[in-house]
């Protein structure tokens, strides 16, 4: 394997897509929703909210808006360039086709953790200077925490854009992928947990173990996992009421997880990329 | 007679003993009388021959989409320092053929060698010898030509210098710094042969390369071809058009329903088929004298009419004679017009065996 080759195609695959205005925009509305958020606390409050109440509140939105975004970059990224054509030019150049799946992982890699860094990085800055008191090391583990998760979806992205012989069906293949891990798989696993224990055993952390090892097959359950162990007790203004987790829910478990997803499904892209006939 | 030294297994002494390939002989060791039997390698010898003298090498190259045979069983080389033409009609094989080549897709059998190095066993180093045009050239849509070019070159580790100037050699000194995505097709085309050129390849594999073009594009193309043979690489241009490979290939292969028909030079195969161009007159009438007359003349082989078209199928040279005797004999001559044969013609002669 060949670092040199990896590197290009990597850079061509940043240049290539932030060129497109789309992911600059995205970066901007990330930062405004993120200072949005904060200074609509100081509607419950007296003044702006701290960076902790400011990921809690933001969850949700990140995990309906991060997948789009790496989605929206994999997607294409095998498919496109078999459509169009480039594809052939690419692989008639003296490069193995591990060196373009792995170029390709890395760029658009790279432009969504850009996107990720920048967007809440600037909002951190921001609320660092109107809010006292501000946790820096565990907002950089909360915007860690969303590049992981993110790459996730970019991967299973990357093998769904090696599948399909349409660029439309790649997107219609990542359109359900994220109503099937946002809304289908959740009620799927609560609805295994429920079945056998109460909803008190549950919240209290007392169900049998493997209620919450079934849970951790959503890789949006591992994310947020990880984010709420990381800031501890997570002040929670909204009514929900704070979830004990069993004690093998760990960071490292959690960070093991979301590593396992994304090996799992850059292996399958390579497979099913090899085999393809451009 | 080929000679050899083998090495005692026992005492390890060498010896230098000679034979013809293929030939067993019993070995004796001078240092501590083991016998040995060795037998001289067939292979060696004549392999080295023919991986110097082809760069491009196809055996038995069979490729299925489901049930259909897109290329069957198709064995061709392409000798070091020719143009060699792939001729065939849409869909006959040819981009499939080439795909397997360059390993964009996966042969069900065969080998090829580019270069003497099996796609299969080392493809980034047998890659590494090739520039190709695809016959859809399409490239980053959101880059400049320049960008674009850089790219390339940095994978083919290739000097960045070569791309300007290659790219204004194509013609396209206005548009280095575009986005590609405004190209139309024709400046796709030229951008395509640029990137095909960069590194000066020893082989050159360019499929359908006038495709989308204008004359001064085809010409512009066709002057490259020509000054890559001159500076010893080998090309391999793929064409439904026999005209367009007529005018610069050294040797031609024919495919036709992902057979291989014919492979042999032009001159031989010109030679073989017999080819020969076709006058077209149309006349104000037609009479038997006139026929006669032209029928009479030297290098005339076949006159057939056509209502008050005359075609006759001649020599080149008897074209002048064919019209005055035409005119000698009272005929009006109204409209002339020369066919060259077709490629469909060559199929015919071809298939109908």
């Amino acid at each position: 394997m060949d670092l040199n080759s990896i590197y290009f195609i990597a850079k061509k695959e940043m240049m290539d897509n932030v060129r497109n205005l789309w992911i600059i925009v995205i970066t901007i509305i990330f930062a405004i929703l993120t200072i949005a958020m904060s200074a609509l606390g100081s509607i419950f409050s007296d003044e702006w909210q701290g960076l902790g109440m400011t990921v809690a509140l933001m969850m949700s939105i990140v995990q309906l808006l991060v997948p789009i975004i790496a989605l929206m970059l994999g997607y294409a990224a095998i498919v496109k360039e078999i459509e169009n054509g480039s594809m052939n030019t690419l692989i008639s150049l003296p490069v193995k086709r591990m060196e373009i799946i792995l170029g390709k992982f890395l760029g658009l890699g790279g432009v969504l953790s850009f996107t990720i860094l920048v967007g809440f990085g600037l909002a951190g800055i921001v609320i660092g200077i109107m809010v006292p008191d501000v946790n820096y090391v565990e907002y950089l583990v909360f915007i860690g925490a969303t590049i992981l998760m993110g790459i996730v979806y970019l991967t299973v992205a990357l093998f769904f854009s090696t599948l399909f012989k349409k660029r439309s069906a790649a997107l219609g293949g990542a359109i359900f992928l994220w109503f099937f891990f946002n809304m289908i798989l959740p009620v799927i696993l609560l609805g295994i947990a429920f079945a056998g224990a109460s909803i008190t055993d549950i919240m209290s952390g007392n169900a049998p173990e493997w209620y919450y090892a079934v849970q951790l097959v959503n890789p949006m359950t591992v994310y947020s996992t990880l984010v709420t162990l990381s800031f501890g007790s997570m002040p929670t203004a909204m009514a929900t009421p704070q979830l004990q987790y069993p004690e093998f829910y760990t960071s490292g478990l959690m960070v093991l997880i979301l590593f396992i997803w994304i090996i799992g499904f850059l292996s399958l892209s390579y497979w099913r990329f090899y085999k393809r006939d451009i | 007679m080929t000679s050899k030294t083998v090495k005692c297994p026992k005492c390890k002494n060498e010896t230098t003993i000679t034979g013809k390939p293929g030939e067993k002989t019993q070995i004796i060791c001078p240092k501590c009388n083991s016998k040995g039997v060795f037998t001289f390698p067939i292979e060696n010898t004549e392999s080295k021959t023919t991986t110097d003298s082809f760069t491009i090498e196809v055996n038995n190259l069979t490729k299925k989409y489901n049930n259909f045979k897109a290329v069957d069983n198709v064995s061709f080389n392409v000798k070091s320092g020719e143009i060699f033409g792939f001729l065939g009609p849409n869909g006959a094989g040819k981009t499939t053929a080439i795909k397997a080549i360059l390993g964009l897709i996966q042969t069900d059998t065969g080998q090829i060698k580019i270069n003497g190095i099996d796609i299969k066993e080392d493809e980034k180093q047998a890659k590494k010898h090739v520039g190709y045009l695809p016959e859809k050239v399409a490239f980053y849509n959101n880059l400049t030509a320049l960008q674009n070019m850089h790219f390339y070159a940095e994978m083919k580790n290739v000097p960045k210098t070569e791309c300007k100037p290659l790219i204004i050699e194509m013609g396209l000194e206005d548009a280095v710094n575009k986005k590609v995505g405004k190209f139309s097709k024709g400046m796709q085309q030229r951008l395509g042969m640029a990137q095909a050129l960069l590194g000066n390849p020893p082989i050159l594999i360019l499929d359908e390369p006038s495709g989308g073009l204008d004359p001064r594009g085809v010409a512009l193309i066709r002057d490259k071809i020509r000054e890559m043979k001159n500076k010893g690489s080998s090309v391999f241009v793929s064409s439904h058009i026999l005209a367009e490979v007529q005018a610069v290939c050294d040797s031609v292969g024919i495919i036709n329903k992902g057979v291989l028909v014919a492979e042999d030079t032009l001159e031989n195969l010109r030679d073989r088929l017999n080819l020969k161009p076709k006058l077209v007159m149309e006349l104000e009438k037609v009479s038997d004298e006139i026929i006669n007359s032209v029928k009479k003349l030297e290098g005339v082989e076949k006159v057939d009419v056509l209502g008050v078209m005359l075609h006759v199928i001649c020599n080149p040279r008897a074209k002048s004679k064919i019209i005055l005797a035409a005119e000698k004999a009272g005929g009006n001559i109204l409209n002339i017009q020369t066919m060259e044969p077709s490629l469909e013609e060559v199929f015919m002669k071809f298939t109908e065996g």
